[in-house]
């Protein structure tokens, strides 16, 4: 009876408090700190080609301007928005400050071509403008722009940024935006990301599903030239070859606001009229060649059936199943994935050890902190670089912010699965406050890329920790209220204790680890068993529990969000002073973006929000490394164990046992 | 933690009397060591009776200069935390080794995919089939010798003029 009450009580105090939504447009949640679109100052420039050099994905490109005082050779930077992944390579190794950030975000077109930046656009401080918008048409034009359904399909990283447009926090419905299932019902598809192949023919086949008018939205550079991703030997470079793509947003990944404002922009033409490029789909231009679905052979003439969950089903993220049916009980499942495989491994092989920590948050979006981490931390062994005391501290913020997220990420989709969307929408709401204080920390809100060989970048801002407590405060609240109204909810429990369970033995010789393996009892967790940057000082309690199943695997996650506070709390206490990053190897070089690291090899694990990862690098004392072995933390857990702990279930279990199981398809594609 | 080190150190030295290994290093909990292919499949029976249960992954290097593979895979203990990682090498030319699918069920998975990625097979795992890819007909592309400039140029760029 109390727990009735309380969740009454929480959800009245929900009623009563101020709105989460931010208002749209113009005030725009952002920090100063963003790494938005740069600003080139001329006078400044000395046409060294230092970052045309150094930017990993060939987004600059010097052009010949006249020759002057300063600039002796007269070549001047022109940035390719269709590629430039705001990493910061470029500003941060201009020696004279020619090049800079600022926080503006926006970066949307109709035409990809207008998004090369010359010098001279460069060096103009960015402004939003609106374009005029058109008369409306008609009754009808103006109803259809009015109720834009967008098909719900996570195709890459990009999604990320459209999750907060579900959540209370940006709100798609007061545009009368809807995510829908169904392609027949979808008015908009929304090509978030990269686009292997295998993605390619399902992405396809949506957009000649969806009736007339349909409108596609880019979000990203990968589906515009590749992107991050120009030199993966499985990902399609320009998406428009094949659909045609009517707006198309800029940004690595581009934050929810230029995702609005395309909206809007689409909103307006629509009223005006505006029925989106002829429909055509080419497929002549390669890679269309389908492999058929390893189909588990049911038998016709009993009850069995196949059927493949998956790629397009908002409870499977773009991965796939193959699952053999008896009615509606599971006989047999094998994994079907591939749709995220950009081939991490090969490209970072001819990058430098500097330029991979642009790439590795990269392999898996939900978690990209942790990726950092463990990279920084294997080239740091490799090259016996010990990093300053304040650095490890400032790592461990980070990493469990990032955790934090994760996790408010995973429990709201185990609401989604479960049929509490409010509670989905609520708790992503909150991550986005999450996600403020890491662009206040790092400058970006995703890809933080804040850590660096020997540390990381910059140091916190005087007002950081007066921030983060408030954060703090606020979310220790939000989670007794997560706890009334999901985790101590009586349908909640219902539908999770006692599904899916998954023993010690069997979580332990499937290589399942992180928080699911301790919902199974195993007190095992890299902070403390092989205690990483300054995590022995801070100090952790673990969180377990017995049971093991979808519900133990949830209530983990919730528990170690509070952990993480905690130790987010004892971190900033504790911050030591000092330097934030080391700047010479062991040997008394400098390290800079072409360091060359010691012949040798080093094995570094770490715990990421979803178990244990490891990577193993093997560097030839070249300034790129030999080979690197990326195992990530989902890669038994989903590929292994989740087919198997499948058999007997329900159909209509498998979403909830696979959120529980905090999936993340881009890890283990890589 | 020093009985975990002491267990360490006496594991290591019991591991060195039994069999061949031609590199043995321990830096922290990691015990690294390299031998023969035999030898390799033979740790790894004895290895899961010594309780490391977790196989982490199976992997490959491509040393195209020595016309070799290196072929490792990285175990845990759970309960006094050390990590073993065996390697071996095997033959460019030849690339095959014993698989060892039945010692580690999630070895199975780890090496389907350096079946794919690197052309290495393993006998005796029933799952060598395409995970990532679709219709690969090209060299396994983290190969070293696998040009990936010349694919993605052909593959992306020049498709239409083919």
């Amino acid at each position: 009876m109390s727990r009735i009450f309380k969740a009454i009580k929480s959800v009245l105090g929900l009623a009563v408090s101020k709105p989460m939504t931010f208002s749209f447009p113009p005030d725009m949640p952002l920090t100063e700190l963003y790494r938005g679109r740069q600003l080139y100052k001329p006078e400044l420039c000395k046409g060294c080609k230092i970052c045309a050099n150094v930017c990993p994905n060939n987004a600059i490109q010097m052009l010949e301007r006249e020759k002057s005082e300063e600039n002796k050779t007269g070549l001047q930077p022109q940035i390719d928005f269709r590629k430039c992944c705001f990493c910061g390579l470029c500003v941060d190794n201009c020696p004279t400050g020619a090049l800079s950030f600022t926080n503006f975000p926006i970066l949307l077109t109709m035409k990809p071509e207008t998004l090369n930046y010359t010098p001279e656009m460069l060096a103009v401080p960015p402004t939003l403008e609106h374009p005029e918008a058109p008369k409306i048409k008609n009754t009808v034009s103006w109803a259809r722009s009015r109720s834009i359904w967008i098909v719900n399909y996570m195709t890459g990283c990009c999604f990320i940024e459209a999750v907060p447009w579900v959540a209370s926090s940006f709100d798609m419905e007061r545009f009368g935006l809807l995510a829908v299932g169904s392609p027949r019902h979808a008015d908009a598809l929304l090509v978030g990301g990269y686009v292997t192949p295998k993605t390619l023919k399902r992405i396809i086949r949506i957009y000649s599903l969806m009736p007339q008018p349909k409108w596609v939205i880019a979000l990203g550079n990968c589906p515009m030239t590749g992107g991050t991703y120009w030199d993966s030997y499985n990902t399609i470079k320009d998406i428009s070859k094949y659909i045609p793509v009517d707006i198309w947003i800029a940004g690595c990944p581009p934050r929810p606001e230029p995702i609005g404002v395309a909206v809007v922009h689409a909103i307006q033409a629509i009223q005006g009229g505006y029925l989106g490029k002829e429909e055509k789909t080419d497929t002549d231009a390669g890679k269309m060649e389908v492999s058929p679905y390893p189909l588990l052979g049911a038998d016709a003439n009993k009850t069995e059936f196949d059927m493949v969950f998956g790629s397009q089903h908002p409870a499977s993220g773009n991965f796939n199943m193959a699952l053999k049916l008896d009615g509606e009980i599971i006989v047999d499942a094998i994994p079907y994935p591939g749709y995220l495989h950009r081939g991490f491994e090969k490209l970072m092989e001819y990058r430098t050890w500097l330029q991979n920590i642009m790439l590795v948050p990269r392999i898996c979006v939900l978690d990209g902190a942790s990726y950092e981490l463990a990279y920084s931390g294997v080239t740091e062994k490799l090259a016996g670089i010990q990093v300053p005391i304040r650095g490890q501290y400032l790592r461990v913020v980070q990493a469990e912010l990032s955790r934090i997220q994760s996790h408010l990420m995973n429990l709201g989709f185990g609401g989604a699965a479960t049929g509490f969307d409010t509670i989905e929408r609520l708790i992503w709401g909150d991550r986005d406050q999450v996600l403020l204080l890491l662009e206040e920390l790092t400058g970006a809100r995703i890809y933080h890329i804040f850590n660096t060989i020997g540390g990381v970048r910059r140091d916190i801002q005087p007002d950081f920790q007066q921030k983060a407590e408030q954060l703090i405060h606020f979310l220790r609240e939000r989670l007794q209220t997560y706890d009334n109204l999901l985790i101590h909810n009586k349908t909640f429990i219902d539908r999770t204790e006692g599904l899916g369970i998954l023993s010690k033995e069997t979580a332990i010789q499937n290589d399942v680890t992180g928080p699911n393996l301790r919902a199974s009892g195993v007190d095992f967790d890299i902070r403390t068993a092989t205690p990483y940057e300054a995590y022995q000082e801070v100090g952790i309690n673990t969180v377990t529990a017995t049971k093991g199943d979808a519900y133990h695997r949830f209530l983990c996650r919730r528990l170690e969000i509070e952990e993480s506070l905690n130790i987010i709390e004892h971190a900033l206490d504790q911050l030591p002073s000092g330097p934030v990053c080391e700047t010479k190897t062991p040997e008394d070089k400098k390290i800079t973006w072409r360091l060359k690291i010691p012949a040798g090899e080093a094995f570094h694990c770490i715990e990421a929000g979803r178990g244990e990862l490891c990577f193993h690098a093997i560097s030839t004392g070249e300034n790129t490394p030999y080979r690197i072995k990326v195992r990530g933390p989902t890669f038994g857990t989903i590929l292994v164990m989740f087919p198997k702990l499948l058999h007997g279930m329900k159909i209509a279990d498998v979403p909830v046992t696979y959120w529980s199981l905090d999936q993340c398809p881009a890890d283990h594609d890589r | 933690m020093k009985d975990k080190a002491l267990e360490l150190t006496a594991f290591s030295t019991a591991l060195k009397s039994h069999y061949a290994l031609s590199e043995f290093e321990i830096r922290e909990n990691l015990l690294t060591l390299t031998t023969d292919t035999t030898t390799y499949v033979d740790l790894s029976t004895y290895l899961k009776d010594q309780g490391f249960s977790r196989c982490l992954t199976v992997a490959v290097i491509d040393w195209i200069d020595q016309g070799e593979f290196e072929i490792y895979y990285v175990v845990h203990h759970l309960e006094s935390n050390i990590y073993v990682k065996v390697a071996t090498r095997i033959a460019r030319s030849k690339p095959a080794i014993t698989s060892l699918s039945t010692i580690w069920k999630s070895a199975t998975m780890h090496e389907r995919e350096m079946w794919e990625l690197f052309g290495v097979n393993f006998v005796g795992n029933t799952m060598l089939k395409p995970l990532f890819l679709e219709n690969w007909t090209e060299k396994p592309p983290l190969r070293k010798d696998f040009n990936w400039h010349t694919y993605v140029d052909k593959e992306y760029f020049k498709a239409r003029e083919k």
